[in-house]
């Protein structure tokens, strides 16, 4: 039973990392950008839910009216900037890297590199659960995950459903014919970039809520993101859900069965397996010869 | 290989003895400065301001040997050097072993571990740079968290290292600190520099431009790329090694943290990642600005200044500054002296200010002089002597290459007598990939001196084929032979040594190199083997057939589309190959370029060459094939007698979808 509710509560954590992964997948997948910015706009957000629920004192969610629509234009104003300067791919991943330096050494010049956490008399969500029998959800990862399925899952649908996603597949697929169809690439990536933004104020917001942050915890979000990313399928939202979800519940098997150190080195053996016996399948794109 | 044979030419006899000249002579100032600085008044500062110096040269060096070189990049350098520290930290720290033990024991366990990484990374199918790059981001973090919870490597502990005992004529800690990294880092750049000017150091160029390609031609790109990596890895353990003797305290922490990696590829970045000087170049503005930052207590500001650097450098300079500084080395040499030798007298800068300003003037300066409306007044006067032929200029214009052939019989070459050797024969042939059958038990055979079209529509299998006969994937079922010899198990750089060429569709040149060289990189790695200017000689005559001498010291990059393919023949013969592929060589030509094209062809065939062409235009092979072989759906459906096979009603309809009268 005890393993059970390990595994549960990894899996609910999964929703975390789900969100987190959200952004840097549909980048990388969609307009070929790998932002490790994408890291640093989420210890953004939870530095900015931080500072606004001790100025203000109210439920963490209702900060997400200010922490969305600024980090949507931060993350809108990196693309714009991706996408003018021309860069992908390989050079995204080093000039990301840098920005990424940049952020995490101004967020530490203005919160210090102490951590930092909620206060405990405003967070409703700090220590409370709901229980089902012997199985205890606690409720920070009640809002994980359910904020996961809504956001990834609404996603998804989107990409398959709307105009828009419509416009945004045919441009992953292949952007030039996409442009010559008439989909305004840099409207579309400036869009999207801004997705991803709110989703990193989003899932910062969901980190603050059961955890303390200070700002190298963006270093030591890479692996498990990444491995979410990988293991999920490039821009693929739904399988990112998965992933996340599955990664989480791993996580939380390997750390009752052995011990928490071994989790990055299981994930690693996971990505390592991953790309050997499913290269094409997880992660190779086509792309027109 | 004879030597003796053919003359070098002049340049590069002085190149490498020269470079290594002034390795051995600055490596031996600067030991000898720091052993006896008591006279010159060198304080301990300066002492660790060298050895800091010296320490990131040899790490960026290391790196830059399969990262910079073959431009895989990894995040995973600190994982090297870690290894080194805490091989340190468990021999001379916890068991008292003796330290110059411990250094090249730490280079062999970070060769190790590099050899592990690469043969996991390299032998996976589908590889691309940025997944190599973040697998190697994950080693340092993993070896992290071993060390935490392995008792007899750290276990949260962290290592005192004692002061080690030194030689009596060795002054200080400090001084034997220099002395261990001058070592480290002179035998580092000694690699980088034999690498540079190897075989090793060409082919990586090659994969770096082009990996395909390069296999094509023969460079066994798997070898060396675990070269590469595991020269690197045991240069960063053992230079990890003596870093732990500086840090004296060795914790998890403080190792492995993304600072390390971070700062070794800013150095390479900023100093050039082609040329074995580059990370010096960049070690020595970075660690002098870093330090500038330390002792101007602007720590808080340091990594945002970085950071943007990183940006700038990428976005404005991605080639780096050595290119710039060794277009004008004397401006550069003479503006840094100047400008820090002014400061410095003058008496208000501290020398750190006057290094650091004289090495941002000279940057700003070659940068300025680099500039091209600056340079086009710099070369207004040596213009003259300039030669204006090799230009690529005249490759702009889109002209039709070299004097046009006298038009030559439109009808093909004679097919040769029958029973001559078989040159390729493909026995039983199925392919598939997932559930698609791509291609299903083709049979066909081409023999010496046969020009063999192989035709067929979109779909039908010809690409399929192609990637078969040169060893990129195995068949499902069936066996090819080339010369007699079953290709089945050999990676494409052995078929290519079996005597396969190709060329690509979309022309795939080494972007960095010169059409000569380009040419002289399948003469090297090909089927008899040269030395580097053997191989310069002989692609001067590859260039001659394609009539492309006249371009040979322009780039790719100033060439056109002919042109292209053009180089992609030169470079496809130039391996004296058995059997000749050429993918779809007349796409996006002209008329006029189609037949400039086809005389190529000819004179190739003439030469001894058989030939397979893949082509979908039939008035093409009409001129030039001696037999066709047309491939539908997966399936032969015809072979035999250009005239027999165009008339061959089953092969009218595959074309044009219905029964033609």
């Amino acid at each position: 039973m005890n393993t059970f509710q390990v595994v549960l509560s990894g899996a609910m954590l999964g929703g975390l990392y789900a969100l987190m992964a959200a952004g840097v997948s549909v980048t990388w997948g969609v307009l070929r950008v790998i932002n490790l910015a994408h890291f640093g706009l989420i210890l953004l957000g939870a530095y900015l839910t931080y500072q606004l629920v001790t100025i203000w004192r109210v439920n963490p969610l209702v900060t997400l009216v200010v922490t969305v629509p600024a980090l949507f234009v931060l993350g809108a104003l990196l693309q714009w900037a991706y996408d003018r300067l021309n860069i992908v791919e390989f050079n995204s991943l080093l000039v990301s890297f840098g920005l990424l330096i940049v952020m995490i050494q101004v967020a530490q010049n203005i919160w210090t590199a102490d951590h930092r956490e909620l206060p405990r008399d405003i967070n409703p969500f700090d220590n409370g659960s709901v229980s089902l029998g012997a199985v205890v959800l606690p409720y920070d990862r009640l809002v994980c995950i359910g904020l996961a399925v809504l956001l990834l899952g609404g996603g998804h649908l989107m990409l398959q459903r709307t105009f828009v996603g419509r416009g945004m597949r045919a441009f992953a697929e292949d952007r030039t014919v996409a442009a010559s169809f008439g989909i305004d690439h840099r409207r579309l990536s400036v869009l999207l970039g801004g997705a991803a933004g709110a989703s990193a104020g989003i899932a910062g917001m969901a980190f603050m809520l059961g955890n303390l942050i200070q700002p190298s915890h963006a270093y030591e979000w890479f692996g498990i993101v990444f491995a979410v990313v990988i293991l999920g399928g490039l821009g693929n939202l739904l399988g990112t859900l998965y992933a996340g979800i599955s990664v989480g519940a791993l996580s939380g098997l390997v750390g009752v069965l052995w011990s928490h150190a071994y989790v990055p080195i299981v994930l690693f053996a996971a990505i390592i397996l991953a790309l050997v016996l499913r290269p094409q399948g997880v992660f190779v794109r086509r792309r027109a010869a | 290989m004879t030597a003796l044979a053919t003359p070098a030419p002049k340049a590069r006899i002085g190149t490498i003895p020269r470079g290594l000249l002034i390795l051995i002579g600055v490596s031996a100032l600067v030991g000898v400065l720091a052993t006896f600085s008591r006279g010159l008044g060198l304080a301990s500062y300066h002492l660790v301001l060298i050895s800091t110096l010296l320490f990131w040269a040899a790490q960026a060096t290391s790196w830059n040997l399969l990262s910079g070189f073959a431009g895989y990049f990894s995040f995973g350098q600190g994982a090297f050097l870690g290894v080194g520290v805490f091989t340190m930290a468990v021999m001379a720290g916890r068991n008292d072993l003796p330290y110059l033990l411990a250094i090249p024991v730490g280079g062999l366990l970070a060769g190790v571990l590099a050899l592990v990484i690469g043969a996991v990374a390299f032998r996976l199918r589908s590889l691309r740079g940025e997944i190599f790059a973040l697998l190697t981001l994950a080693v340092p973090f993993i070896l992290g968290s071993i060390a935490l919870n392995t008792r007899f490597i750290d276990g949260g502990l962290g290592t005192t290292i004692p002061t080690p005992d030194r030689p009596d004529w060795v002054p200080s800690f400090q001084h034997l600190m220099v002395l261990l990294n001058l070592g480290v880092a002179t035998i580092a750049v000694g690699v980088a520099l034999a690498v540079y000017h190897s075989r090793l150091g060409r082919g990586l160029a090659a994969v770096h431009d082009a990996e395909d390609a390069a296999e094509v031609v023969g460079v066994p790109t798997f070898r060396y790329k675990m070269t590469a990596i595991v020269l690197g890895g045991v240069l960063g353990g053992m230079s990890g090694a003596v870093f732990a003797m500086m840090l004296g305290y060795v914790e998890v922490p403080v190792v492995f943290i993304l600072y390390i990696p971070l700062f070794i590829i800013l150095i390479c970045v900023a100093g050039g990642r082609r040329h074995w000087a580059g990370p010096l170049i960049g070690a020595a503005l970075l660690v002098v600005l870093t330090e500038w930052f330390k002792v101007a207590s602007l720590d808080q500001y340091r990594d945002i200044v970085l950071g943007l650097l990183l940006v700038g450098i990428v976005v404005i300079a991605p080639e780096g500054m050595f290119g710039r500084l060794r277009k004008h080395p004397w401006i550069a040499l003479v503006t840094f002296l100047v400008v820090a030798g002014v400061l410095l007298l003058t008496g208000y800068y501290a020398e750190l200010d006057a290094l650091l300003y004289g090495m941002a003037a000279s940057v700003l300066v070659t940068t300025v002089a680099g500039l091209p409306r600056v340079e086009r007044l710099w070369q207004r006067q040596t213009t003259v002597d300039s030669e204006p032929a090799a230009t690529p200029g005249d490759a702009a214009t889109g002209a039709v290459v070299g004097p046009r052939p006298a038009a030559g019989p439109m009808a093909p070459p004679p097919a040769p007598p029958p029973g001559g050797r078989v040159l390729v024969s493909v026995q039983g042939v199925t392919k598939d990939f997932g559930g698609v059958r791509a291609l299903d038990n083709v049979s066909f055979d081409v023999t010496e001196g046969e020009i063999v079209g192989l035709v067929g529509p979109n779909g039908s299998g010809k690409t399929t084929m192609v990637n078969l006969l040169c060893g990129a994937m195995p068949p499902t079922a069936g066996t090819i032979t080339i010369d007699g010899r079953s290709i089945k198990g050999l990676a494409p750089h052995r078929v290519a040594h079996a005597g396969v060429a190709r060329t690509y569709q979309i022309p795939k040149p080494f972007v960095s190199m010169t059409v000569r060289d380009n040419v002289a990189m399948a003469v090297m790695f090909g089927r008899t083997g040269a030395s580097y200017a053997q191989a310069r000689q002989r692609a001067e005559q590859c260039l001659a057939t394609v009539h492309m001498q006249h371009l040979a010291d322009a780039l790719p990059e100033s060439l056109n589309l002919h042109q292209r393919q053009l180089l992609e023949m030169a470079r496809a013969i130039a391996a004296e190959p058995v059997v000749l592929i050429l993918d779809e060589a007349f796409a996006g030509l002209n008329p006029a370029e189609i037949d400039d094209a086809v005389a190529v062809i000819r004179r190739i065939h003439a030469s001894g060459v058989s030939i397979i062409i893949v082509e979908h235009r039939l008035r093409v092979l009409q001129q030039l094939a001696t037999r066709i072989v047309v491939l539908n759906r997966g399936t032969l459906i015809a072979d035999g007698e250009p005239s027999t096979v165009l008339n061959d009603p089953a092969v009218v309809q595959a074309y044009l979808g219905r029964q033609r009268a």
